[in-house]
């Protein structure tokens, strides 16, 4: 399947839908339940953002990656982070090459270099080295000794994260919270689910995904469903909402309600209305509507902004998620009249 | 393919419609109560505080009235105002798309639709549609192709009513207070000038032809004329003689009409005779004017006097003495009056009604004794008051020569030689002459008596005259005057009078 340039709008997004439908499937065919973290990966794909996972290990994280790249058509890397990993390790770098008997410095391209990148563990590395996936995400290039290297796109980031075993980590700053289009938690699996697992993993079958797209044209053709989803039309009342809903996150000031004032420190910062307004419209995508709607945007809420909110010490005292805030959030806010 | 601006242009003006509607509704019932608490104020006085004895002063009453009815225009102009501005804001496409939105379901791409084709802003508009756009109007095409205005936003006004009658009841509350606010305890000729007024009620309502209107109009203007505060005594008085002189007047045009007909027609007949001497009412003067001479013919004719004639007959008679009752009334104050203004010290010198037990020179501070002068006269009812006896003028002996208009100044007055006052306790004064008195002061037992049974009864410690004297009748003044023009006193104290 590929993307038709000359296809009509109706065309493209009965398109987009299928493509996410089928990735959906594929991905499902190979990891039992977490249909909403796959979901949640696939939306911050075709956004063009990165989602940090959170879960204990042996969820299958890091096979959700594999086979979603797989699936896709796309290429994939995997770093596992480690205190001792250092930048270049990730970013790659000059090396020193013998090419018929004269040296030179060729740049080695480090596992930063692929479509879909999976931080294992991220938490785990020193901040230098979290500090240089910073660039790669938000810029999508990187710098060695002075050069820059585009990344191809698609890219994406797909960072992990143990929540246990915090001894000797690294919490991601606020900076590289913030850069994250999603934070998805990743919830052990239900019995029958676990039930579903053994039987998919101790037998003889080995499950693999179908590709979607051909490996060449994999890139060209996501790319054009990305631009699908910025084509999706939001209303002025409905960007008055998203607004609304940032300014309600954001302590003392006028649009806070009272629960966020209490217990956060900071809100959310713009890019956190970016996401929220990127996630509706796939969102509203995938009901095969081209404008976004209300609960588009309040589905998207969560995940675009549990990780962009600063939680002060009486929160943590009394336990108070960020996820209860923004739910409050989300009651008390009245949708805008036009 | 419906165009969807289209059909949100004309769900824009059913939502116009409506919302002006609605807002329009909410004025409605306050006025219209604010207008049937206004007209029907006159009523409810009846019903309420005028039957407890208390009446709306001061022109209270065309102040409340006025004052609902103004309520009731502000309330209309009001709401015709909102409902005006209510249209206005209704058409707004971007919020009649919200609207439609809802109604249809369409999770808000009727809404997108019309933020990127609004008609009022399109350059805008068009700036913001991406390449999308077609799929969107398909979509919202779609949505309202079954779509009809009116079915999705009927004309409901019934939840504005219910909201209202909160704003119509606050209406009713201020009314009911206003005029707890407003009510007075009446004075004499404001209950004299209300008994007018009911009486010309009566009479219109038993009226037997156009007199009795004329009459009742009559009575209405004197009572205008006692309570208008503009007036002074005298002129009131003037226009109450007026009232008088001309119901006098049409009351003898038309005994006169009765008894030339009657006579004309009567010959040699004594029973037409006399139908026709007592013939009053109009029927009665026709009928005997219609007669052949024969006796029977104007017995029975005679006999034909409608009850409305007689029942006008009694009210007219009754009005006749309230006029009087009113006269004297403001005679009353207007000596009050005089007696302040020219006594030096004014309300200083005024003096107080006695209390038993108390001599009334501790009170009165005048230099002698007026028994025209409120304080000095045991307080009294207007009744009572008619019942005073009158320094004689020229003009009131004259009133009384020949009158049967039930005139109370019957005859000249002896002005009495000592004044009614109490006496301390144990203290004897000198006994009252009663040798010339025409009206006695009576006293009503204050209580019945044990063993009465609860009936009137004669006091036995009633003070009792010393000297003897006669319970004559007055003197007739005329043959044609009824009975009870020739005594004034009720029938059920007669017995008292000894």
């Amino acid at each position: 399947m590929g993307a038709a340039p000359q296809a009509s709008p109706d065309q493209r997004v009965a398109e987009f839908r299928e493509v996410f439908r089928r990735a959906e499937q594929e991905v499902s065919r190979v990891i039992v339940g977490h249909q909403e973290v796959i979901r949640k990966l696939l939306t911050a794909l075709f956004c063009g953002g990165h989602i940090l996972i959170e879960g204990v290990p042996g969820l299958g994280k890091t096979l959700m990656c594999k086979t979603a790249a797989d699936t896709l058509g796309l290429s994939f890397k995997r770093i596992q982070f480690t205190p001792d990993l250092m930048p270049s390790d990730i970013i790659g770098t000059q090396v020193l090459t013998e090419h018929d008997g004269r040296r030179e410095f060729q740049f080695k391209p480090g596992p930063i270099f692929a479509h879909m990148v999976l931080g294992d563990e991220v938490n785990r590395a020193t901040p230098k080295t979290q500090s240089a996936v910073l660039e790669a995400m938000e810029e999508r290039q990187v710098t060695v000794f002075g050069v820059t290297y585009k990344l191809d796109p698609p890219y994406i980031v797909l960072a992990t994260q143990n929540p246990i075993e915090l001894e000797g980590t690294y919490p991601l700053p606020e900076a590289q919270m913030d850069r994250f289009l999603f934070k998805v938690i990743m919830n052990p699996p239900r019995p029958e689910e676990l039930r579903e697992i053994l039987n998919r993993t101790t037998g003889t079958e080995v499950r693999k995904p179908e590709p979607i797209f051909d490996p060449k044209l994999a890139p060209q053709a996501i790319e054009s469903l990305k631009t699908l989803v910025r084509e999706v039309m939001v209303a002025e009342p409905l960007e008055r909402y998203i607004i609304g809903i940032v300014s309600a996150c954001t302590p003392n000031t006028p649009g806070a309600i009272p629960e966020v004032s209490q217990y956060l420190r900071f809100g959310p910062s713009p890019r956190g209305a970016q996401a929220l307004m990127l996630c509706s419209k796939v969102n509203a995508l995938l009901e095969g509507r081209v404008s976004v709607g209300y609960e588009d945007i309040d589905d998207a809420i969560v995940p675009c902004l549990r990780h962009r909110l600063l939680r002060n010490f009486q929160a943590e005292a009394e336990n108070v998620t960020t996820e209860s805030i923004l739910e409050q959030v989300r009651k008390r806010l009245k949708r805008p009249r036009a | 393919m419906p165009n969807p601006v289209e059909i949100l242009g004309r769900a824009a003006r059913r939502i116009a419609q409506v919302a002006a509607a609605r807002t329009f509704a909410y004025a409605i019932l306050p006025a219209i109560v604010a207008t049937a608490l206004g007209f029907s104020l006159h009523p409810l006085a009846h019903l309420t505080w005028e039957r407890w004895g208390y009446v709306l002063g001061g022109g209270a009453e065309q102040t409340l009235f006025d004052g609902l009815l103004a309520v009731a225009g502000l309330m209309l102009a009001g709401g015709f105002a909102f409902a005006a501005a209510a249209y206005v804001r209704a058409r707004d496409l971007v919020a009649v798309a919200e609207k439609v939105d809802e109604a249809v379901g369409g999770r808000q791409q009727i809404l997108t639709l019309a933020t990127l084709a609004d008609p009022s802003a399109p350059d805008s508009a068009k700036r913001r549609r991406s390449p999308l756009f077609p799929v969107l109007w398909n979509s919202a095409a779609a949505f309202l192709e079954s779509f009809d205005p009116r079915r999705a936003f009927p004309l409901a006004l019934g939840r504005s009513i219910t909201r209202s009658s909160v704003l119509a009841s606050a209406i009713a509350l201020g009314t009911i207070l206003a005029a707890i606010g407003l009510i007075r305890t009446p004075t004499p000729l404001q209950a004299q000038a209300s008994r007018l007024r009911e009486l010309a009620a009566e009479i219109e309502s038993t009226s037997s032809g156009p007199g009795d209107i004329a009459m009742a109009d009559m009575a209405r203007e004197a009572a205008d004329a006692l309570e208008d505060p503009k007036l002074t005594p005298e002129e009131k008085k003037q226009r109450i003689e007026e009232v008088m002189r001309q119901m006098a007047s049409h009351s003898e045009e038309r005994q006169g009409g009765g008894k030339e007909k009657g006579k004309g027609a009567g010959g040699g007949s004594a029973q037409n005779g006399k139908g026709s001497g007592s013939g009053q009412g109009q029927s009665e003067g026709k009928s005997n004017g219609s007669g052949s001479g024969s006796a029977k013919n104007g017995e029975g004719k005679g006999a034909g006097r409608n009850d409305k004639g007689q029942q006008g007959d009694d009210k007219r008679i009754e009005l006749q003495n309230e006029l009087s009752k009113a006269e004297a009334q403001i005679e009353t104050e207007g000596a009050s009056n005089q007696n302040s203004n020219s006594q030096p010290g004014g309300e200083k010198d005024r003096g107080e009604s006695p209390e038993g037990g108390k001599p009334p020179e501790e009170k009165v501070q005048g230099s002698r004794p007026n028994p025209r002068q409120p304080g000095n006269i045991p307080t009294q009812s207007a009744q009572g008051n008619r019942n005073l006896p009158q320094s004689g003028t020229g003009r009131q002996s004259g009133k009384d020569q020949g009158s049967n208009l039930g005139d109370t100044h019957l005859g000249e007055f002896p002005t009495p030689a000592k004044a009614q006052r109490y006496l301390k306790p144990g203290e004897k004064g000198a006994s009252l002459d009663i040798h010339d008195a025409r009206y006695v002061m009576f006293r009503l037992p204050s209580a019945t008596p044990v063993g009465s049974g609860g009936t009137t009864v004669i006091d036995p410690h009633r003070t009792k005259a010393t000297t003897p004297y006669v319970n004559a009748p007055l003197k007739e003044t005329s043959s044609d005057a009824p009975p009870d023009e020739r005594q004034l006193v009720p029938p059920r104290y007669r017995d008292l009078i000894h």
